[in-house]
């Protein structure tokens, strides 16, 4: 609301002024004190971590509504006056969480941090002009003659009142091409919302400081590419890391880091500023050819929030993830991993950009040479079915196995070769594993290795008869978890993890049977 | 860069200093006098406006512009030397094109009928008989709809009838005995103002310290700023008679429950800090301008290596087995008592922790709500779950041994694949009733009727293994 009053509030002010050709002079009001403004336009460095959306589960990114989130921290480079000044951050995300904004840098003379959500808007321009001497322009169609006068803004409420020399008019009701123009911008609107802080400082500071905040609208997720050997003993294990930028912000060349873990996170809402278009309303405007006329403005606008979408994302769907390239294509740019508290960050060695509304591969990891135990599982509560087995890799996060690293959660794509070409086998996803734990990965169903199971309510006793079918050509291990209280006739079951479990191998073109009770 | 900051003196200096006319007021220059705003938690604010008012002798109506677009009107009061109220008005009548035209029927108006070939204008008086649906018009003698021939007609008005406003407007008429410049202070309730807390935790785990700034965040989404107030933030929430309509103002959906963690043990000392009542009172140190729909911060608490610990906590909700190894939750636990820890009362607000990665960046691993706490309170907050340190709950057996009781033998293995060795409070919860623990591989203690804890020491790089048989009537 406060208008500029003067350039010119000392002989000091002026030859700072003459330093700093960045700063401009207002006075806020008659009490204020007078208060130069800043713009640091761009940061000079950017490090960014993006974070997981936990409660995204195994589900794939959707780049229109990302759930996830990062840390952005930028080193700005300002230079201040002596005084009292208002530094404005330009070029920060659009999803910033402006309570997480922290200012190091600039020690005790931060005063306040500011974000104002009050946007340049037709409707906020018009609004911020209410009682103010504004320019009238009316063009006649025909003639293109413009007739310019004085007119004054007494409503925008509901349609646009205005008063000129011969009265009070509506505007844009008399069908003539009509506008109203204004000499400047409203202090205090801006094209985005804007972070600033109040700073005093006794002397003029020249300095870098670092502005910390979190952005929403942000995901990763890991995505690996397995291939199997010929003999299905052994996989090859890549990751990509994938990062997804939902915001309309680029970080260019940035530090980049993504942390594998499950953190807690309080939802916040942010207000994403107030854009309002100007509102035409007029009087009722029906006339002898309107059949059953009501009312029909000319123009009606319709006042509406600005709601975050994702429709302008154009919806473009999440790419597969790339087959990798040789290794040595690569040049070892794997991720580096180091441990964060509790959680693991990972940290991409060289600096990247990360487009806007984007998607971006980098590596993140790789295992040439992993061992796996190939079995196809079931888990079964009793009852009567005749279903397909889950295929099943096993192995264990250990440098034994040819693995050993922490892996983050996300999806796993298994590739085969036959006849010299990559075939797909199956797709799943994982958790996020720690160091020597069991690592599952589950690819799919086998359909060629069924289990049917039948039930036999006997003389007040009730046995169940399990078959499992193999129609592959090489015998197959199986896995089948049944209830705590199952007891086998002729064979042993183990226990394991609270489920009992027959292990069975199935030999080529064979079955299996099992023949047990519940209790 | 330099381009850039070019064009931002260009602007500036570019913007004209812009001649005013006495007859409307001022836009920038605000109508309150001086402000005192007070805030509480639960969207509710109340405001102070000291304002110079040149009244007449006896009766007048007095307009107060700039007050809260959400204001309770029910809620003003008005004081001031020799200065009695006699009505006030909070009017919403607003002006615009529809309101004007239904105002005017049965009175003038001028017509002025543009040619849209030639651009000649031409005058004539109308009464307008009726706006309904559309505008019918009384020319001289003749009746017309006006601009049912599509051609341009502009119509003026003589003038804005005075119950209609461009806003809503508060006026209050008062009885003044005698006349002349006084201040006069209006008190009011509004929604749309609110405030929390934010602390910025950086946690030094080598040395089991952590540095904590306390910000205080007010809102303000009440459609109006407040120039140059005091400021006051009360850590409570003032009783609030429940308002069907909800006072016009969509607060954003409540947040979802919190996860575990939070207050231990309620702290019993006295926050050096102001109080009224039983509230906290956390004064801004200046005056400061409360912009509409602005986010504003304000330092209020800087702590240098407070002592804080980490520490692990898994909580098995039933006598259940779980598919696979579940994380356990890290929790910060520190204090806020004067001796051993912040040494302040801390208003609700959000707790973000950060710590240092290995090139000594703060990197964000958590965050947690608190509500408003005590000084000499002890806090765990759980900001997320530890990759390496997992729990896998196991029922080993389960065997009836009558008609209502069930033995249930429970196995629980804590792995560690971190490089210290570690203590994870295991909590089996779900025992609500008579379950009574028959075995157990190591001494737990019963926190509750529903809750019983095992301290379970895990090696680093290693598992622990924890057995007990609950005897239980389900």
């Amino acid at each position: 609301m406060a208008k500029p009053l003067s350039q010119r509030p000392s002989t000091a002010a002026t030859e700072v002024k003459r330093a700093l050709p960045l700063i401009a002079w207002v006075a806020l009001s008659a009490q204020a004190e007078p208060q130069a403004i800043v713009t640091s336009p761009a940061p000079v460095r950017v490090s960014v971590t993006v974070y997981r959306d936990t409660d995204r589960g195994l589900e794939p990114l959707n780049l229109q509504w990302l759930g996830g989130y990062a840390l952005v921290s930028e080193v700005r480079h300002v230079r201040l006056p002596a005084g009292t000044s208002d530094l404005r951050f330009q070029g920060v995300t659009s999803g910033i969480v402006p309570q997480s904004a922290i200012v190091t840098g600039l020690g005790l003379a931060v005063l306040e941090k500011n974000r104002d959500a009050r946007l340049l808007s037709p409707g906020s321009l018009l609004d911020a002009s209410l009682g103010e001497r504004l320019t009238l322009r009316r063009t006649s169609k025909e003639t293109g003659k413009t007739v310019v006068q004085d007119a004054i803004v007494r409503a925008t409420g509901d349609g646009v009142v205005i008063q000129t020399a011969s009265g009070i008019e509506a505007l844009r009701c008399t069908g003539l091409s009509e506008t109203v123009t204004v000499p400047s911008v409203p202090v205090g609107l801006s094209a985005k919302p804007t972070l600033s802080v109040k700073v005093r400082s006794p002397e003029p500071v020249e300095t870098d400081v670092t502005l910390s905040y979190i952005t929403n609208n942000f995901d990763w997720q890991a995505n690996y590419v397995a291939e199997q050997s010929a003999d299905g003993q052994r996989i090859s294990l890549f990751a990509w890391l994938t990062l997804a930028n939902g915001d309309a912000t680029v970080l260019a060349n940035a530090q980049t880091q993504a942390v594998a873990g499950k953190l807690n996170r309080q939802r916040v809402w942010v207000n994403p500023g107030e854009a309002k278009p100007i509102l035409i309303t007029c009087w009722p405007q029906g006339t002898t050819s309107d059949i059953a006329g009501e009312v029909s403005p000319v123009t009606m606008l319709a006042s509406e929030d600005i709601v975050v979408t994702g429709s302008r994302l154009a919806a473009p769907p999440p790419p597969p993830p790339p087959p990798p390239a040789a290794a040595a294509e690569r040049g070892g740019y794997d991720a580096e991993e180091e441990r964060l508290g509790e959680v693991r960050l990972y940290r991409v060695p060289i600096n990247v950009t990360v487009a806007s509304r984007s998607q971006k591969q980098l590596a993140l990891l790789e295992r040439p040479s992993v061992k796996v135990e190939r079995i196809l599982t079931l888990r079964t509560y009793g009852g009567t079915f005749d279903v397909p087995l889950q295929r099943v890799l096993v192995t264990h996060n250990r440098s034994s196995e040819g693995l050993g690293l922490p892996l983050p959660a996300g999806k796993l794509a298994l590739f085969g070769m036959k006849n010299g070409r990559r075939i797909l086998l199956g797709e799943g996803s994982i958790d996020d594993y720690t160091l020597n734990e069991k690592v599952e990965f589950k690819v799919g169903e086998a359909p060629g290795v069924r289990a049917k199971q039948t039930v036999d309510n006997g003389e007040g006793d009730t046995s169940f008869k399990l078959v499992v079918t193999n129609d592959m050509a090489s015998a197959q291990t199986v896995e089948i978890e049944l209830p705590l209280e199952a007891r086998a006739t002729g064979k042993k079951l183990v226990k394991r993890d609270g489920w009992m479990l027959w292990r069975v191998i199935v030999p080529a073109n064979g079955t299996a049977e099992l023949t047990y009770r519940l209790g | 860069m330099r381009s850039v900051f070019l064009l931002c003196t260009a602007l500036a200096v570019a913007a004209p200093v812009f001649a005013q006319q006495p007859a409307v007021p001022v836009p920038g220059q605000t109508a309150q006098g001086d402000v005192a705003v007070t805030i509480y938690n639960n969207d509710r604010a109340l405001i102070e406006d000291k304002r110079q008012l040149d009244l007449p002798n006896g009766r007048s109506r007095q307009e107060f512009r700039d007050v809260s677009a959400n204001i309770e009107p029910a809620t003003v009061t008005l004081n001031g030397r020799g200065v009695g109220v006699v009505e006030q008005n909070f009017d919403f009548d607003l002006l615009s094109p529809e309101a004007l035209m239904k105002n005017a029927v049965g009175q003038e108006v001028t017509l002025v009928r543009v040619n849209p070939a030639s651009g000649q204008e031409t005058r004539e008086r109308a009464r307008v008989l009726a706006a309904n649906g559309g505008v019918v018009m009384q020319i001289g003698d003749r009746i017309e709809v006006l601009r049912d021939d599509g051609l341009p007609a502009r119509v003026i008005f003589d003038g804005v009838p005075a119950s209609l406003r461009a806003r809503p407007t508060l006026s209050v008429t008062v009885d003044s005995s005698g006349g002349g410049r006084r201040p006069v202070t209006l008190t009011y309730l509004t929604t749309g103002l609110a405030w929390a807390a934010d602390y910025v935790a950086l946690f030094d785990e080598a040395n089991g310290r952590m540095d904590v700034q306390g910000w205080i965040t007010l809102t303000n989404n009440s459609g109006t700023p407040y120039t140059n107030a005091s400021t006051l933030l009360v850590a409570g929430s003032v009783g609030q008679a429940p308002n069907r309509y909800g006072g016009g103002y969509y607060p954003p959906p409540p947040p979802p429950p919190p996860p575990p963690g939070g207050l231990i043990r309620a702290g019993t000392q006295t926050s050096g800090r102001e109080r009224l009542g039983d509230f906290y009172l956390y004064p801004l140190p200046e005056r400061t301008t409360i912009a509409d729909k602005q986010t504003k911060q304000v330092s209020f608490l800087d702590v240098k290596s407070a002592p804080a610990a980490r520490a692990y906590e898994f909580r098995n909700g039933w006598l259940s087995t779980s598919n696979e190894p579940l994380s356990a939750d890290t929790v910060l636990r520190f204090s806020s008592s004067r001796d051993q820890g912040l040494g302040d009362a801390l208003p609700a607000g959000t707790v973000r922790v950060y710590q240092r990665d290995a090139r000594g960046n703060p990197q964000f691993v958590g965050e947690h709500h608190i509500n408003h706490t005590p000084m000499g309170s002890d806090i765990g907050l759980a900001t997320g779950q530890a990759f390496d340190v997992k729990v896998r709950p196991v029922v080993e057996e389960r065997t009836r041994i009558s008609s209502s009781r069930w033995k249930t033998r429970m196995r629980y293995t804590l792995t560690n694949a971190g490089p210290k060795p570690i203590v994870v409070d295991l909590i089996q919860s779900g025992l609500w009733g008579d379950t009574r623990i028959d075995v157990e591989s190591m001494k737990s203690e019963r926190l509750s009727a529903d809750d019983t804890r095992w301290k379970v020491p895990v090696p680093a790089n290693g598992e622990a293994t924890v057995t007990a048989t609950f005897d239980s009537r389900y």
